[in-house]
């Protein structure tokens, strides 16, 4: 910075002056003095100039809001209490909150994260397998999707995915032993329970009506691969209660 | 600025463990000290910690608070500065080392303040305008060195005089003056910069 002595004034004495210039605190002889290395000086001169406009700029903010909250965190972590007067009803007029509420909260809380990723489109896809599974477990333990619908199991989403991939999803299950496995035990089991039945209700599309042969005997005649298909596509919207034994033929034609 | 005896007694409870007492304290300073913060340290978050930092320390240091030697809001103001000089040595943003005469003007190029702010070609209304003008000088304000930065904080935003600057800061009125001026400066040149870029 060079040092300008004509005027009677250094650089430095300039610099020191230039603050109370703006605040409007210089006059007379100082003040004189100040304003001739102002116009004599080329470095101070702009100097001048930017500290004003800096200070404009400057003055032009305004104070931000401290954030909601704020005093309540520090009287929290400096006292350990949280103020009362800062609470807006008192803590006796707040309604009790029962344990079971409390755990209730406790455990929305806990699923949120899982629900958020369940939502993704791989996690639905995963999901819709799952639930597809447990579809065909509960048609042939009798219960009815429709029920299953009223509990909403079935967001929109999974819904989507679900028919979308459904033919996959067939195709899966026929590779799997176990399912044969249980399949067939179910099979087993629903035997022992329709015979007290009355005649299981006619095939509602029956074409090869021609004998009456026994369920049992007749089902031997289908291959696992039918049955497998024919469990798949119960969950559809049919359970097995709609699917006497006996009308599987007409119940292939969904597949 | 403040009723020595008024703060002075409001301390004394405080130290006797009087709740009420200390919160009054954190009612009165949470507004100044959280501003600070914010116009140094540039984001709200960080100015909401450092802001409880600030009065944790207190509350530790309260009896050290002598008001014989100056002004509570002095002694306030100075834990607030140190605390938020600590932090940025700490998250090695600190450029306490650049000299003065140095300048900042390497660091200045870096990053363009135009892009920073919002498109200003077409200009919303009057409130929206001042909203940017406002973020665009307080992103003006974080690219000075840090003793620039503080000194017209101090200054221009908190209207401290020069003696209580130089209080806090631990170095003579002249230096405080001096970096008052260079921190204006620095910020018009910035400014002007960013506005001719973009106008
Ligand atoms: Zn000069």
């Amino acid at each position: 910075m060079p040092e300008q002595t004509s005027s009677g004034m250094q650089c430095h004495e300039f610099d020191g002056l230039l603050t109370d210039a703006l605040d409007g605190l210089l006059s007379g002889a100082k003040l004189d003095r100040f304003q001739a290395h102002f116009r004599a000086c080329p470095a101070c001169g702009p100097l001048f100039a930017e500290a004003e406009a800096g200070r404009n700029w400057l003055k032009g903010l305004t104070e931000v809001e401290p954030p909601a909250g704020l005093v309540e965190n520090i009287l929290a972590s400096t006292t350990g209490i949280a103020s009362d007067r800062l609470r807006a009803p008192a803590p006796s007029t707040q309604p009790r909150v029962s344990w079971l509420e409390k755990v209730q909260a406790w455990f929305s809380g806990a699923m949120q994260p899982i629900w958020g990723t369940v939502r993704q489109p791989r996690f639905a896809m995963s999901f819709g397998m799952a639930f597809f599974s447990l579809s065909v477990a509960l048609s042939v333990a009798g219960v009815k999707p429709s029920d299953l619908r009223q509990i909403s199991l079935r967001p929109a989403a999974l819904r989507h995915t679900y028919y979308s991939t459904q033919a996959r999803v067939v195709r899966y299950y026929e590779n799997i032993r176990f399912v044969y496995e249980v399949e067939s035990r179910v099979r087993g089991i629903k035997r022992n329970l329709t015979p007290a039945e009355p005649a299981p209700a006619k095939p509602k599309d029956r074409k090869n009506d021609t004998s009456k042969e026994p369920e049992q005997k007749q089902e031997r005649n289908y291959s696992q691969t039918e049955n497998q298909l024919i469990l798949a596509c119960a969950p559809l919207g049919l359970s097995v209660n709609d699917l006497p034994v006996v009308s599987v033929t007409t119940y292939r034609r969904f597949v | 600025m403040e009723d020595v005896q008024v703060v002075a007694m409001l301390v004394r409870r405080c130290i006797a463990g009087d709740a009420a007492a200390w919160e009054e304290i954190v009612q009165t300073y949470n507004r100044r000290i959280y501003n600070i913060c914010y116009r140094f340290a540039g984001s709200g978050d960080d100015a909401e910690d450092l802001t409880q930092e600030v009065f944790i320390k207190m509350y530790r240091t309260l009896p050290s608070y002598d008001h014989t030697k100056g002004a509570f809001v002095t002694w306030v103001t100075t834990i607030t500065r140190n605390l938020l000089v600590d932090h940025f040595r700490k998250t090695k943003q600190d450029r306490m080392t650049d000299s003065i005469d140095a300048g900042t003007s390497e660091h200045e190029d870096a990053q363009p303040l135009s892009e920073q702010i919002q498109d200003h070609s077409a200009p919303p209304d009057a409130h929206v305008r001042s909203r940017e003008v406002g973020e665009t000088v307080h992103a003006a304000l974080g690219k000075l060195s840090p003793e620039l930065r503080e000194a017209v904080i101090l200054r221009d935003l908190q209207d401290m005089d020069y003696r209580e600057i130089a209080t806090v800061l631990k170095v003579p009125e002249g230096t405080v003056k001096s970096r008052i001026n260079r921190g204006r400066a620095e910020l018009a040149r910035l400014l002007q910069r960013t506005y001719r870029q973009v106008m």
